[in-house]
């Protein structure tokens, strides 16, 4: 259940080996959250997640589980929910952080990889976003919050497979929370500039980056007010949406 | 008149509700049960596969999740203050879904006053009962269910009579039990008889925190009704300081000669309505502070004999519909707990915390309380009871009030449930020692644990 400030008590986290759902589950253990499951591929990350996520509660009064997820195999989404709801008398927010970025290159010419990076990014991801959004309306209360990108604002050159993923995903998830906000589930999309965590350990770091833990704590600030969507840093918001209004012929000039 | 109590004569519908705080919406089937076929409709309900959960729901002044049950059936009853009776004696026997605010309307120019009244008229019988509220009169009269008979309980399990001799242990569940042994359907209570519709009040400022304590503890015994104002942004030398207002019901000999025309005339009044766009910043710190200090310097040295209307000295806020709306989106919450008395030092220093922390609070209320009863999860105890609305959205707040909950834990007190909205399982379990009781008697009235609600799940009451 929620608390009065809009602190859950139980947690899933999707892609539970994201640098960036890890520090969200840890302000939310900080605050009070109980219990957690990550739901991911690496069990070894996961399992050290875990760790942080226990001893970020000043109670010592979480619980994390871990369970196999990988969102491109099959019956992903059926098992998932299953394994969750086993665990969690509720699920009362899911953080959904996977992600892959794939090498805009070879994905050009490997097209079973670009149909990957599609899939892991979106076509397969939005579908486990449904999947949990209709446990929430059954159980009548929840909120999701969707990590999407300010990547996909406006689609650049430079990564257009991973930027129009995620400007599919984002529209889903924004057009999901007016199909279900009056079944009282609440959806967050979180559009990050360039954060610097293992997804992007082989970049050079763009103007305006920012931090796992300044993702979390916008992330939370957002949730508490159920804000539909938050850019982090609030700048990177202004910049890429006077970009995204930019004639394309000078958009095309701009080196990134 | 009969009609059949089949499922789909039910009139369900899916809605979004919270408590008074508006911080916890949910979406829920309300079902609202008619007049004629209450039982056989709650009955249906509580047998029907297609029920997860069911809770009852009164006028939903509960601050927090209490009156609801997220993806669960939602039961409302009518308003049925016309199939009220009440005897020479002062007893009144009325439905569960009746409200505080039809009984005064109805029994007060008939010289009847209820036993108890909260803070507010819009409360029902079955809240009242669930919650067993206490009003100012708690250091003399007890609460609400001190002054209740019998009841009548609709249940998964059946339907109960009860009362101190028949189901005493029911009886005592479903006292303060906050909706969960089952459905309140009816209860006889003892009226107050009064000669006039005001009250004979006295109004007296205290400078600081001890002078406050000592009036109270020293003279409250006096009063019928006692209940001070504090103002908790006033801090160092004047932390504490209060406008304290007492009094009884006015006798029919101290009305003045146009209120004597007609002594029993009761005329509540809601004409003010909160715009809905008042914005949420009007109640930060600042104009707090400001209203808090007009208010205080407002208030008299000491005044007497002042007769006013029973609403002006009850139920003020009622007068302004929807003034919980005026904590904007985030809604806000209130903060009520008791400590022992002998635990002074633990409320100063609570106090201290409170006003050293700027959360805002217009209004900050310190009560004195009498006896306990056997209730099981019943509020009140002998000490007293501080209550602050505070709204939401300051992010230190939480940590604030977790440690608070520390300090009155320290102090043997606790929390009141009905106005509950975000402490821990483990908390309200240390602070609800008969809580393995409680769940105990829950499972003669409902053994399938069919009756829930957002605040038995958050705080693991059963
Ligand atoms: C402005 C204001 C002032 C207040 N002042 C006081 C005060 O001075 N003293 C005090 O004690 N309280 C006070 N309260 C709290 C209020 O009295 C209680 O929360 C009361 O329970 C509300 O009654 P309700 O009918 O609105 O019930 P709801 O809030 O709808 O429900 C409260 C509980 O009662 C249960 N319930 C409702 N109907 C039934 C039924 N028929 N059978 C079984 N269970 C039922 C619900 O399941 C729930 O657990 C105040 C509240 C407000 C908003
Ligand atoms: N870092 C940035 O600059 C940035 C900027 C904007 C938006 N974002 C978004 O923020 C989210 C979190 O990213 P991050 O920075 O925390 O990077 P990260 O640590 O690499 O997290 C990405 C997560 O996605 C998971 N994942 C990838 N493919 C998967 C699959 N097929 N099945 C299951 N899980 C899969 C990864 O699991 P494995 O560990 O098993 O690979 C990993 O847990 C992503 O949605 C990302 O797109 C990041």
């Amino acid at each position: 259940m929620f608390d009065a400030m809009h602190t859950p008590d139980n947690v899933l986290i999707v892609g539970g080996s994201s640098e960036i759902g890890v520090e969200i589950a840890k302000a939310l253990a900080k605050r009070g959250s109980t219990k957690f499951v990550l739901a991911g591929r690496s069990f070894e990350t996961m399992q050290r997640a875990a760790n942080e996520i226990s001893s970020a509660n000043p109670a010592g009064a979480t619980s994390v589980s871990v369970i196999y997820f990988d969102v491109l195999a099959e019956n992903a989404v059926s098992e998932l929910i299953t394994s969750t709801t086993a665990e969690l008398s509720t699920i009362d927010m899911t953080i959904f952080a996977i992600g892959t970025l794939g090498d805009q290159a070879q994905l050009e010419t490997d097209l079973k990889a670009a149909q990957e990076i599609l899939e892991a990014n979106f076509s397969k991801l939005a579908p486990a976003i449904q999947g949990i959004a209709n446990v929430m309306v059954t159980q009548g209360f929840g909120h999701i919050v969707v990590l999407s990108s300010v990547a996909g604002v406006r689609v650049r050159r430079s990564n257009y497979f991973y930027g129009s993923a995620k400007a599919g995903l984002d529209g889903f998830a924004m057009a999901l929370n007016d199909a279900v906000i009056k079944e009282g589930v609440n959806v967050t999309v979180v559009r990050p500039g360039f954060v610097r965590t293992k997804m992007t350990a082989h970049l050079p770091a763009a103007p305006l980056s920012t931090t796992a833990a300044a993702v979390a704590k916008a992330t939370l600030a957002a949730t508490d007010k159920q804000r539909n969507s938050v850019y982090v840093p609030t700048a990177i918001g202004v910049v890429v949406n006077i970009y995204r209004l930019l004639p394309r012929f000078i958009a095309r000039k701009v080196p990134f | 008149m009969t009609s059949s109590p089949s499922p789909t004569s039910r009139h369900t519908k899916k809605q979004l509700i919270s408590g008074w705080g508006r911080t916890q919406f949910v979406s829920s089937n309300l079902v609202e049960v008619g007049r004629s076929n209450e039982l056989d409709q709650i009955t249906s309900i509580f047998s029907d596969s297609a029920t997860r959960f069911a809770i009852p729901r009164g006028l939903g002044r509960s601050y927090g999740d209490a009156a609801q049950v997220a993806g669960g059936t939602v039961i409302v009853q009518p308003d049925d203050i016309d199939s009220s009776t009440i005897d020479e004696n002062g007893v009144l026997k009325v439905s569960g879904g009746t409200s505080l605010d039809a009984i005064m309307k109805k029994y007060v120019p008939n010289g009847y006053f209820v036993p108890v009244t909260p803070g507010t008229r819009f409360v029902t019988i079955g809240g009242a009962i669930a919650a067993d509220i206490h009003g100012k009169n708690h250091h003399i009269s007890g609460s609400f269910v001190d002054h209740v008979n019998t009841m009548q309980l609709a249940a998964p399990s059946g339907n109960f009579n009860l009362s101190a001799t028949e189901n005493a242990d029911i009886f005592w569940a479903t006292a303060g039990g906050m909706g969960l042994t089952g459905v309140i359907t009816m209860a006889s209570l003892n009226m107050l008889p009064i000669e006039t519709a005001y009250i004979n009040m006295e109004t007296r400022r205290a400078k600081d925190f001890d002078e406050l304590l000592s009036v109270m503890a020293g003279s409250d015994a006096d009063f019928r009704y006692s209940v001070a104002w504090i103002d908790c942004i006033a801090k160092g030398a004047s932390m504490g300081r209060g406008v304290l207002t007492r009094g009884d019901h006015a006798s029919l000999d101290q009305l003045g000669p146009k209120q004597k025309i007609d002594p029993l005339k009761y005329r509540p009044n809601s004409r003010l309505v909160a715009p809905p766009w008042f914005p949420p910043h009007i109640l930060n710190s600042m104009s707090v502070r400001a209203f808090n200090e007009a208010w205080f310097l407002k208030a008299p040295q000491l005044r007497q004999d002042q007769i006013v209307p029973l609403t002006s000295y009850f139920h003020p806020l009622d007068g302004i519909q929807g003034w919980n709306r005026m904590y904007g989106r985030n809604g806000f919450l209130q903060y009520q707990f008791l400590v022992p008395d002998g635990e002074e030092e633990a409320l100063r220093k609570i106090l201290e915390k409170i006003s050293k922390a700027k959360v805002a609070s217009f209004l900050a209320v310190l009560k004195r309380f009498g006896k306990a009863n056997s209730g099981l999860l019943s509020f009140p105890a002998p000490g007293w009871t501080l209550a602050l609305d505070i709204p939401v959205g300051a992010s230190s707040l939480s940590d604030l009030l977790d440690e608070l909950d520390k300090d009155v834990l320290e102090a043997n007190g606790k929390l009141y449930l009905a106005k509950e909205s975000r402490a821990s399982c483990d908390t309200i379990k240390q602070m609800y020692p008969k809580l393995k009781e409680f769940s105990r008697i829950k499972e003669i009235t409902d053994p399938n644990g069919i009756i829930v609600s957002d605040l038995s799940r958050r705080l693991c009451l059963t």
